[in-house]
């Protein structure tokens, strides 16, 4: 049995982050517990992605640390060369979901959910295939290995991009929008494949969101970012009771309250 | 994520590029495989584009030079002038030129797709660094084709100059053949390879650095492809210029 981890997956402190005039992200500090699921709500257009990327050194943040199991990505210069060895090595801890799947369009469903394996493991091609059978049946799509992305349907392309993120099963999956673009149903489907994967496999998720009803269905914790400040983080239950303003604006649809876009 | 795009940054920024793709040359790892696709593709892309340029140049030069030396009663010398001008001259241009039109365009298209898409951050996130990935297996590819391509066009050029000289007007076959060699050396041989090898490596470089820098969409996408295909080819003609005068200077 390994030990099991209680240092938080990944911490933030004081992170900022400006294009320009537009500071995006705005001295940011919050703790993501190891094998949680957590919801950053936000109207589009503040930092959310911003923050996935600055998770996974895709960008630098001006100031402040990104901790990932206590190692400070942000400290990480892409541009030095053992640098970029340590940040391609701590990125294997990290599956990531992007928002329009990224899928490669050269390669077929199978090859392209290989990819990773094939990449960073020794496995045989047998074993392979077998290990992309088994992610494209838990997201509900066995037997399309041979089709091209450009085939399938932007919810499929999805979840295929899902199995991608979660096929060398790592500690942390981050997953920018999962619903966006889809339908209801389509969005539950995968709402419910976060959840299936958190029991199964206990990664830990975080999920860029604007769709407060997934927030309420799959979160343990919730953070809400609106023009660069995190206006409020911590346990669902908390969050939802304590009704802060941005949020309950948020939850409702409502163009009245704190969170201004005219 | 606006970024001052001057041409100081992009000479700055492209220097950089170079250091990091030679610095992916020589340490590990390498996609092997990649790389062969990508030759398999860009040879594909490149042959007959590249055969039906070079074709007609044979012949054009020995339509042009077949009156005139025909005046002065040297026509047997025809095929001296023709072998000097493709070995030297228009096979490892028209070469470069064409891997620059196709094999550059499409690196530049393919990365430039792949960066709009996402796809190359997807790279990033898994860990396979895009530089090796996609980068140095186009600038190898290029490096490999574009003297592969010039052996084929030479000979496409002197098979097509022989055949306006020798079969429609009339030279003399064996004095062709005769004379084909006595102004050109192995030396041309291996300048014109040399030069190929230096422009496509400058075409695989181009393409991947215009590729990754791609904003905007289809259009950038467009904007990258083009400007490779333009930055190359002006590359090319000009510094084969100088080549050809640095050359005349050494006397080889």
């Amino acid at each position: 049995m390994p030990e099991p981890i209680t240092a938080p997956a990944i911490e933030l402190d004081g992170v900022s982050k400006a294009f320009g005039a537009n500071k995006v992200l705005d001295d940011v500090s919050l703790t993501v517990r190891h094998g949680s699921i957590m919801v950053m709500l936000g109207p589009s257009g503040t930092g959310k992605s911003v923050l996935l990327r600055c998770l996974v050194g895709l960008l630098r943040p001006d100031a402040g640390r990104v901790l990932v199991y206590g190692e400070d990505v942000a400290a990480l210069d892409e541009s030095r060369p053992r640098d970029r060895a340590r940040l391609f090595a701590l990125r294997r801890r990290f599956g990531m979901l992007f928002q329009d799947g990224a899928l490669f369009d050269d390669m077929d469903v199978g090859d392209n959910v290989a990819f990773p394996m094939r990449m960073h493991t020794d496995l045989s091609e047998a074993q392979i295939r077998a290990k992309v059978a088994d992610k494209l049946r838990r997201v509900g799509l066995s037997g399309v290995e041979r089709k091209a992305p450009s085939e399938l349907s932007g919810g499929m392309r999805k979840r295929v991009a899902f199995a991608r993120a979660i096929a060398l099963e790592p500690d942390i999956v981050l997953c920018d929008e999962p619903s966006s673009g889809l339908d209801p149903v389509m969005s539950a489907t995968l709402d419910e494949l976060i959840l299936e994967l958190h029991r199964t496999l206990g990664m830990t998720f975080i999920v860029i969101s604007h769709d407060t009803a997934e927030a309420k269905k799959i979160a343990d914790t919730i953070g809400l970012l609106a023009s660069g400040k995190l206006v409020t983080y911590g346990p669902a239950a908390d969050v939802f009771a304590e009704g802060q303003p941005a949020l309950r604006q948020f939850f409702e649809r409502s163009t009245e309250g704190p969170i201004r876009v005219l | 994520m606006s970024q001052r795009r001057g041409p100081l940054e992009a000479t700055l920024a492209f220097l950089d590029f170079f250091a990091a793709v030679l610095r992916c040359l020589v340490t590990g790892p390498h996609f092997w495989l990649e790389t062969l696709r990508t030759m398999d593709i860009l040879m594909r892309r490149c042959l007959i584009p590249v055969g039906l340029a070079v074709a007609p140049v044979g012949a054009v030069i020995a339509l042009q030079g077949v009156g005139v030396f025909r005046m002065f009663g040297v026509e047997g010398l025809l095929s001296s002038m023709l072998a000097t001008a493709i070995f030297r001259q228009y096979s490892p241009a028209l070469a470069s030129v064409m891997v620059a039109a196709q094999a550059g365009s499409s690196i530049a298209a393919r990365i430039g797709t792949m960066k709009v898409r996402g796809q190359i951050d997807a790279l990033a996130v898994m860990s396979v660094d895009p530089l090796r990935y996609v980068v140095v297996p186009g600038f190898i590819a290029c490096l490999i084709i574009a003297p592969l391509l010039n052996v084929l066009t030479t000979a496409l050029g002197l098979v097509s100059g022989w055949f306006f000289a020798v079969v429609l007007a009339r030279v003399d076959h064996g004095a062709f053949v005769d004379n084909l060699y006595s102004q050109v050396t192995v030396t041309d041989l291996w300048i014109g390879l040399a030069k190929c090898t230096l422009f496509g490596g400058a075409i695989g470089l181009i393409a991947g650095f215009a590729g990754l820098r791609t904003v905007g969409g289809a259009a950038g996408v467009g904007r990258a492809a083009n400007s490779t295909v333009v930055t190359t080819i002006i590359m090319i003609l000009v510094i084969d210029y100088f080549i050809s005068l640095l050359l005349l200077w050494l006397g080889v």
